[in-house]
């Protein structure tokens, strides 16, 4: 192979990046990264890295495990109370002071996360219940049901919880233990734990099947494909990444409330979309996702450093968002127009 | 063939078309009459315009899911809350408890309802994001132009006496909201019945390439029914403040979901093409009611969601079989 072969090859993958929607996503990604670094003093120092993946990590993880589930074609407005319910029922389980249950606590509640998966799945999966009113029925089960355990916020921990957080506080370690936590953030354990989950997945048959599904129920029907049951497994997937960061919440608060999750839902939403999730399922790619919910969270980030008043924040995300999913749209548009010029040209 | 299977007895024929609000309407007095047997003295008159009238709200916001639904293309409308929320707060000082600013007050009302409504209907039907998305963030852009509004000065003003008799009192023991609210629903019936318009946005929600065919312009019915359903709710929030007295932050939020419940419950498909207003008040009734009953067994917040999760889900099951069946 000589040279200039070479760098046509490069310069046409190039040129595919370019091309593909993805692009102007990455590059608000880097101009969103940019101003942060430039607002906020040390941003790229350990310790501030460290906040910011802390901030980030519930979004990420809701986002991915909400992404799942879009690209199977549905959508799941009850992940918000799923969160909070899950954080009342392992506080619910956890008595101070004896290690053991802590154990029992994550035992169950991983069981009661696929529970509210099941749920949902046969509710939508087996009941063809549309999705959005499924899952917004859900939402009110799984809100009634933490009230009913925990009608206030609190609860207790037992201490080595404390780890899906920081190390900080952690009793009988050394010394050297809690300095690792304080470079390689348990937070970023958990993502990463997801981000290999759902590799591994993405690799068997399910994960396939999860695109089929998503793209066009009724072939993937006639192909032979259970798609009741894989739209369950994918509701079942997202209920994993919700325990996970259920186990992030209750890390950090020591506590449980049934009222956490709320606001979160419809964020992990509008991130899928923004990372190039379509709606209308089949489409996007769950670690893409992750760049959304980068963009929703450094948002929030500058809008807190530039010193821009409080009452501006939710306009602004707002605008934001549909700023992101519109530009990209646009992309795809001008992208189309491009091509269709070039074919003609042919 | 006995009566009761024959199709062409007449009632059964109209068992079959209106199957769903009749189905309401006994959930609806099962409900009564369960309150009745339960908590004491839950079947009265009284009981009953009360939940009417509250039930009124969740009805009109109804209106827009509906109208915005059934045209199709996945439609939803999350930002009527905050609509009727803004129109309400900036409207407060306008009107400032006097009849003679009241059409500024409508004229404000239709220019925000129209902008958002736009806006909404460009950004989904013309751009074709997602509208679920797209009316999240319309919501979230208005709610923080309340709070910027809010920041500086403390919301002031009153409702005009008009609004007021419109929205908070009644005639005898019968709230004036509920003439509103028939009169509503019998324009609302009368157009997409016996018009072409409601041929063209059933039609539309059906099938899009159908209608394409036919020569609708399917990106114009569904932008126009954003823009109706924006106009809707600014009106609303107009009522909001009349019974309510004052304008507050929040206090349209929470009519959206129990809005889409109404319309799903009343019989309005998601997929679009298919809704009766008549059926989408009786959900809102039973949605209301519903949460009355849960109220007064005093369960709390608790037993209130649960059970309105647990019966909404199980009545989606039985809705969705009959589908199916069909």
């Amino acid at each position: 192979m000589n040279k200039t072969t070479e760098k046509k090859q490069t310069s046409s993958f190039m040129n595919n990046m370019v091309k593909r929607p993805e692009f102007s996503i990455l590059v608000i990604l880097v101009v969103m990264i940019t101003l942060t670094a430039l607002l906020q003093k040390n941003f790229f120092s350990i310790k501030s890295i460290v906040r910011n993946i802390n901030a980030f990590t519930p979004l990420i993880l809701l986002t991915m495990g909400q992404a799942v589930v879009i690209i199977a074609g549905g959508i799941d407005l009850s992940a918000g109370p799923a969160l909070s319910l899950l954080t009342c029922v392992l506080t619910f389980i956890m008595k101070e002071g004896s290690p053991v249950t802590g154990v029992y606590a994550l035992v169950i509640t991983f069981a009661a996360a696929v529970l509210l998966g099941i749920i949902n799945g046969i509710g939508i999966g087996y009941l063809r219940i549309p999705p959005v009113i499924a899952t917004f029925a859900t939402s009110f089960m799984w809100l009634g049901t933490a009230l009913f355990i925990r009608p206030t916020p609190g609860g207790e921990t037992v201490n080595w919880f404390n780890a899906f957080y920081s190390f900080r506080s952690l009793e009988n370690v050394p010394q050297v233990i809690r300095t690792i936590g304080d470079i390689i953030p348990p937070a970023l354990v958990l993502v990463l734990l997801g981000c290999f989950f759902w590799y591994i997945l993405s690799r068997t048959r399910t994960g396939r099947y999860i695109y089929a599904v998503g793209s066009s129920l009724e072939s993937a029907y006639e192909s032979g494909i259970d798609t009741a049951l894989v739209q369950t497994s994918a509701y079942i997937i997202n209920s994993v990444f919700i325990f996970l960061t259920a186990l992030f919440f209750v890390g950090q608060n020591q506590s449980g409330d049934a009222r956490l999750g709320d606001p979160l839902t419809l964020r992990a939403i509008a991130a899928a979309v923004v990372g190039g999730i379509a709606l209308s399922g089949g489409k996007g790619s769950v670690f893409f996702a992750i760049v959304g919910a980068l963009i929703l969270s450094f948002v929030n980030k500058i809008i807190f450093f530039a010193d821009i008043p409080y009452a501006f924040q939710t306009l602004v995300g707002g605008v934001i968002v549909i700023g992101a999913i519109a530009s990209s749209r646009f992309y795809t548009i001008y992208n189309q127009k491009v091509r269709k010029k070039e074919s003609s040209l042919i | 063939m006995n009566a009761l299977t024959n199709r062409n007895n007449p009632a059964v024929k109209f068992y079959l078309k209106y199957k769903r609000i009749v189905i309401a309407f006994l959930l609806i007095i099962f409900l009564f009459i369960l309150g009745e047997v339960t908590v004491s003295n839950f079947l009265s008159l009284g009981q009953i315009l009360l939940t009417i009238k509250l039930a009124s709200f969740i009805a009109l916001f109804a209106l827009c899911q509906m109208i915005v639904i059934s045209a199709g293309g996945s439609g939803l409308d999350l930002s009527v809350g905050y609509t009727a929320t803004i129109t309400a707060v900036l409207t407060a000082s306008v009107m400032d408890g006097q009849n003679s600013h009241l059409w500024i007050a409508i004229l404000i009302a239709l220019g925000i309802g129209i902008a958002v409504g736009f806006a909404n209907g460009v950004l989904t039907a013309y751009l074709k994001l997602p509208p679920l998305v797209v009316t999240l963030a319309m919501a979230n852009i208005l709610q923080g132009a309340i709070n910027v509004y809010t920041a500086g000065a403390n919301i002031t003003g009153k409702p005009s006496p008009v609004l007021r008799i419109i929205a908070a009192k009644s005639i005898g023991i019968f709230p004036n909201i509920l003439f509103l609210l028939i009169l509503v629903a019998v324009i609302v019936s009368l157009i997409l019945t016996k018009t072409k318009l409601g041929v063209i946005l059933f039609g539309t929600g059906a099938n899009e390439t159908t209608a394409y065919l036919s020569g609708i312009n399917v990106k114009l019915v569904r932008c126009v029914a954003f823009i109706i359903s924006g106009v809707l709710a600014s009106v609303i929030g107009l009522l909001l403040i009349g019974n309510m007295g004052m304008a507050f932050k929040d206090m349209g939020s929470n009519y959206v979901m129990p809005s889409i419940a109404a319309a799903v419950v009343g019989g309005v498909s998601l997929m679009g093409g298919d809704g009766n207003y008549v059926g989408v008040i009786l959900g809102a009734i039973f949605l209301q009611t519903l949460t009355n009953l849960l109220v007064a067994m005093g369960w709390g917040d608790a037993g209130k969601w649960l059970g309105f999760g647990i019966v909404l889900f199980v009545l989606l099951i039985l809705y969705v079989s009959n589908r199916r069946s069909r």
